[in-house]
C-alpha cells in the first residue's frame, strides 16, 4: 500500500488504532486496525482486517456518522449509501482525527432523503382522500338512498331527528326542545292537510318544531319536516311558513335528505381518522352541521322550489310570501358565513324569489291558509306544552 | 451445554435522552405533528443504541420519511375503508335492522383485525430496520395469518373470562417467534403453552376473586365488597404473569439449532419502575407549575400597585394583551404535555428497557459468527396503519 512518507512529530503514521468492524455479511465482529494517519493526503481510511492481506478501503468523503447513539464514548461509522458495513471506534483520539478529516460525516445518509418520492406521494394521497371523500362515497350514497327500503329510512330520520336535538341542545336543554302546545299542533296540521291534498308520498311526513332561535327549517329522511321557533317568529304570516313547508316537502319527495344523511356517514369515519378523533365529538357536531345547514345542489333547491309552486297552487295559495320571505332573509343572512340556515345557505336567494314570485298564480284573493287565531297559536307553539317530557 | 455467552449492558444517560426528547418534541409541536416521525426515528436510534449485548450496541436503521410515506399510504387505504365499508354499515344496518346500533358495532368490530393486521406490520418493520452486529433481523410476512391467529385466541380467551390468556399468549408468541430471523437464522419458540400455567397463579386467583364478586354482588350487593382486594390482586398478578411467561418463554427460545437465551426481569423491580416513574414525573410537573406560579407572582409584587393606571392597563390588555395571555396559555398547555412526555422516557421508558436489556443473556454465542445476512425487507408501507390506528404510540 501506499503508505505516508512523512513522518510526523515522532508518531509512528502506521501504527494502528483497534476498532470494530461489522461487515454486514456476517454476524462477526472482526476486530481490525484502522490507518488514519495519512488519510488527509489520500482521501481515504484503511480498514485491516486480521489474516487478511487486502485492506478494505473508506473514502473519508462516503463517510456518514451513524446518528443519535446513545454511547457518547464511541463512534459508529458507515458508508453514504445502503451499505451495511459499520466501524464501531472507542478510541477517543481516533474519533476526533476522524471527524476532523472527514468533510460530511454529520451529514445524513443520502438514501434518507427521496424528497421527489416524498412530494409525489403526499400529492398522489392529499388527492386519493379527496377522491374518496367527495366522489366515491357520495356516488354510492346516491345508489345506495335508492334502494333503501321506506322503514329504513324512517328509522335512519328517526335517529339523525334524536341526534340533532341532542348535539343542538344546551345546559338547560339536555335536548332541544320539542314544541307542543296543542293549539298550535292543530294548526300545524290543519295547513299540512291544506297542502297534501292530492300529492303521494312514500311515508307520512311528522312536522316538528323546534325551540331555536335560528331562521331554519330542513327535512330528514324518512318524511321528518323541522322548523324553527326562530322562522315562526320571523314569517310574517301563515301563508310564508307554507312556502317554506312546501319546500321542504320538496327535499322529501326527492329523497334529498336521504342522500346527504347516507354520504355524512361515509364521511364521517373519514374525517375521524384524519383528526385523530374517531367517532368523537368533532364527528357528531360535523354532522349536525351537515344537515341543520343541508347544502344542496342548485338543481335540487331549485326542484324543491318548484315542486313548493306546484303544491301551492294546487292548494290555492299564493306564492308571492315566499318570494318577500327569501327576499327578507338575503338581506338578514346575506353577508354572513359561518353556521347558516339551510334556508339561506344559497346565494342565489334574489333568483329563487324572482322565481316564486313569476309562478304566482293566485295573486291577492284567496282563502288564508290558517285563521288568524290557529295563526297566533302557531306562533305560540313553544309557549306552553308538556316541556317537562320533553327535557329528558 | 453452553460454552460462551453474552451479558448485555444499557449504555443509555438521562441527560443525553432528556435533550433529545425535549428537542424533538417541541419540534413536533412546532411542526403541527409531523416532525414526530422523526422523532420517533431518533428516539429509537438512542435506545437501540443503549442496548448491547456482548457490547456490541443494536442499531435501529428506520427513517423517518419511511414513516412519513408508510403513513400517507395507509391513511389512503384506511379512508378508503372506513368511508366506503362505515357507508355500506351504516346502508345495511338501518335497511335490515332499522337502526344504528348494529352499525356502530361493526364498524368498531371491523376495526379489530386491522388493528391486529397493524400491530404485526409494525413489527415487521421494526424487525426489518434493527440490525446487531452489522445483520438484519427480519419476520415472514404474515399479517392476515396473525390477524386471524389472534381474533381466534382473543376470542377464545374472552369466552373463557380470561382463563385461557396463559395459552393465547403462549400461541401468538409462537407464531411470532416461529418466523422471525436474525440474518439467514431462524428463531422458534419451544415448549408448551401449559408451562406458563405456574408462572399464571395470582392470576388466576384475582381473576377467581373477580368473578366470585361479581356473582356475589349479582345477589347481594355486599358481594362487591370483594373488589378492593380481586381487582388489584388481578393487576398485579396479570403483571407478575407477562414478566415470569416473558422469562419462561425467553428460556425455550432458540437462534438456530444451539443458540439460547435468558431473560430474567423482576416483577417487583417493574412495579417499582412504574410507580417510582410516575411519581417521579407528576412531582416534577407540580415542582414545575408551582415554579412558574412563583414567578409570575414575584413580577406581580414588583409592580407598584398603588400608582397602577388601571385604564392604561385594561387598553393595553385589549389591543395586543389578549394576543399575549393567548399565547402564554397555548405556551404553557403544550409546553406541560411536552415536559411529561420527555419525562415519562427518562422516568418509565428509559428504565424499563435499561432492566430488560440487562437481564437478557445470548446463550452459546460463538455460533453467532456463522450466521449470514439477510436481504433488506424493502416496504413502503412501514408501520403506517399502525401510526395511523395510533397503536404503541409510545416508541
Amino acid at each position: 500500500m501506499t503508505g505516508s512518507d512523512t513522518p510526523t512529530d515522532g508518531v509512528d503514521p502506521d501504527a494502528p488504532i483497534f476498532a470494530d468492524f461489522m461487515d454486514g455479511e456476517t454476524a462477526q465482529v472482526h476486530r481490525v486496525a484502522v490507518h488514519a494517519a495519512d488519510s488527509a493526503e489520500t482521501g481515504q481510511v484503511r480498514i485491516v482486517l486480521p489474516d487478511v492481506d487486502t485492506p478494505i478501503i473508506w473514502q473519508v468523503r462516503d463517510m456518514r456518522r451513524v446518528p443519535d447513539q446513545a454511547d457518547r464514548a464511541s463512534i459508529v461509522l458507515g458508508l453514504d449509501g445502503p451499505f451495511p458495513a459499520r466501524l464501531r471506534i472507542t478510541d477517543t483520539a481516533l474519533a476526533r482525527e476522524l471527524a476532523a478529516i472527514c468533510p460530511a460525516l454529520k451529514r445524513p445518509n443520502s438514501i434518507e432523503n427521496p424528497a421527489r418520492r416524498l412530494a409525489i406521494l403526499a400529492a398522489a394521497a392529499i388527492a386519493s382522500v379527496a377522491v374518496i371523500v367527495f366522489v366515491l362515497v357520495p356516488v354510492m350514497a346516491d345508489q345506495l338512498a335508492r334502494v333503501l327500503p321506506t322503514r329504513g329510512e324512517q328509522a335512519l330520520g328517526d335517529s339523525t331527528y334524536e341526534q340533532i336535538r341532542r348535539a343542538l341542545g344546551s345546559e338547560n336543554q339536555a335536548k332541544l326542545w320539542e314544541c307542543d302546545a296543542p293549539d298550535g299542533r292543530a294548526a300545524l296540521e290543519t295547513m299540512l292537510a291544506r297542502l297534501n291534498r292530492g300529492t303521494n308520498f312514500p311515508y307520512d311526513i311528522r312536522l316538528h318544531v323546534l325551540d331555536h332561535d335560528m331562521i331554519n327549517a330542513f327535512a330528514l329522511p324518512g318524511g321528518h319536516i323541522v322548523l324553527f321557533r326562530g322562522l315562526l317568529a320571523d314569517a310574517k304570516s301563515a301563508e310564508e311558513v307554507a312556502a317554506v313547508l312546501g319546500h321542504e316537502m320538496g327535499h322529501v319527495q326527492n329523497r334529498d335528505p336521504t342522500r346527504l344523511t347516507l354520504r355524512s356517514a361515509g364521511s364521517i369515519g373519514v374525517l375521524g381518522l384524519l383528526l385523530g378523533d374517531f367517532a368523537g365529538g368533532a364527528a357528531i357536531l360535523f354532522l349536525t352541521e351537515r344537515l341543520v345547514q343541508a347544502k344542496y345542489s342548485r338543481k335540487a333547491e331549485s326542484t324543491s322550489d318548484i315542486f313548493a309552486h306546484d303544491l301551492l297552487a294546487k292548494a290555492a295559495l299564493p306564492t308571492r310570501p315566499m318570494a318577500d320571505f327569501f327576499d327578507r332573509l338575503h338581506q338578514q343572512y346575506g353577508t354572513e358565513t359561518g353556521l347558516m340556515s339551510h334556508l339561506a345557505s344559497h346565494p342565489d336567494l334574489p333568483d329563487r324569489a324572482r322565481a316564486a314570485l313569476a309562478a304566482d298564480t293566485v295573486g291577492d284573493s284567496f282563502v288564508p291558509v290558517l285563521t288568524a287565531g290557529a295563526w297566533r297559536s302557531l306562533r305560540h307553539i313553544c309557549d306552553s306544552g308538556d316541556r317537562d317530557r320533553n327535557a329528558q | 451445554m453452553i460454552i460462551q455467552t453474552l451479558t448485555t449492558d444499557y449504555a443509555g444517560k438521562r441527560g443525553p435522552l432528556f435533550w433529545l426528547a425535549l428537542k424533538t418534541s417541541v419540534l413536533t409541536v412546532l411542526t403541527l405533528g409531523f416532525y414526530r416521525f422523526w422523532m420517533k426515528t431518533r428516539l429509537r436510534r438512542f435506545y437501540w443504541s443503549s442496548i448491547r449485548p456482548g457490547g456490541i450496541p443494536l442499531e435501529y436503521t428506520g427513517t423517518a420519511v419511511e414513516k412519513l410515506m408508510g403513513f400517507l399510504i395507509a391513511v389512503v387505504f384506511l379512508a378508503f375503508y372506513i368511508g366506503v365499508f362505515n357507508l355500506i354499515l351504516v346502508f345495511l344496518s338501518f335497511s335490515l335492522l332499522n337502526g344504528s346500533l348494529a352499525a356502530y358495532i361493526l364498524s368498531f368490530v371491523g376495526l379489530i383485525p386491522i388493528y391486529f393486521y397493524a400491530q404485526y406490520r409494525a413489527r415487521r418493520y421494526v424487525l426489518a430496520r434493527t440490525r446487531w452486529r452489522g445483520l438484519r433481523f427480519g419476520i415472514d410476512p404474515a399479517a392476515w395469518g396473525y390477524a386471524g391467529r389472534a381474533l381466534l385466541h382473543w376470542g377464545l380467551t374472552i369466552l373463557t373470562l380470561g382463563v385461557l390468556l396463559p395459552r393465547q399468549v403462549f400461541k401468538l408468541e409462537k407464531f411470532r417467534i416461529d418466523r422471525t430471523w436474525f440474518g439467514r437464522e431462524r428463531f422458534t419458540q419451544q415448549g408448551r403453552w401449559t408451562m406458563l400455567l405456574p408462572a399464571a397463579t395470582h392470576y388466576f386467583i384475582g381473576l377467581g376473586l373477580t368473578i366470585l364478586a361479581g356473582l356475589l354482588g349479582a345477589i347481594d350487593p355486599a358481594g362487591f365488597g370483594l373488589l378492593p382486594l380481586g381487582l388489584p390482586w388481578l393487576l398485579v398478578g396479570w403483571l407478575h404473569f407477562r414478566i415470569r411467561s416473558f422469562h419462561i418463554m425467553a428460556a425455550h427460545k432458540r437462534l438456530g439449532e444451539n443458540i439460547g437465551f435468558t431473560a430474567n426481569p423482576r416483577t417487583w423491580r417493574v412495579i417499582q419502575i412504574y410507580l417510582a416513574g410516575g411519581l417521579l414525573i407528576w412531582v416534577s410537573l407540580f415542582a414545575i407549575i408551582m415554579a412558574a406560579v412563583f414567578a409570575i407572582m414575584i413580577l406581580f409584587a414588583t409592580i407598584d400597585i398603588a400608582n397602577l393606571d388601571l385604564q392604561a392597563l385594561g387598553q393595553a390588555f385589549s389591543a395586543g394583551g389578549q394576543l399575549l395571555v393567548l399565547f402564554v396559555a397555548g405556551f404553557a398547555y403544550f409546553g406541560f404535555f411536552i415536559l411529561g412526555g420527555v419525562l415519562r422516557q427518562i422516568f418509565l421508558t428509559q428504565p424499563m428497557m435499561h432492566h430488560y436489556a440487562e437481564t437478557l443473556i445470548v446463550g452459546n454465542s460463538h455460533h453467532l459468527n456463522g450466521i449470514a445476512q439477510r436481504p433488506r425487507d424493502e416496504f413502503a408501507e412501514s408501520e403506517g396503519f399502525a401510526e395511523a390506528l395510533d397503536i404503541g404510540a409510545a416508541i
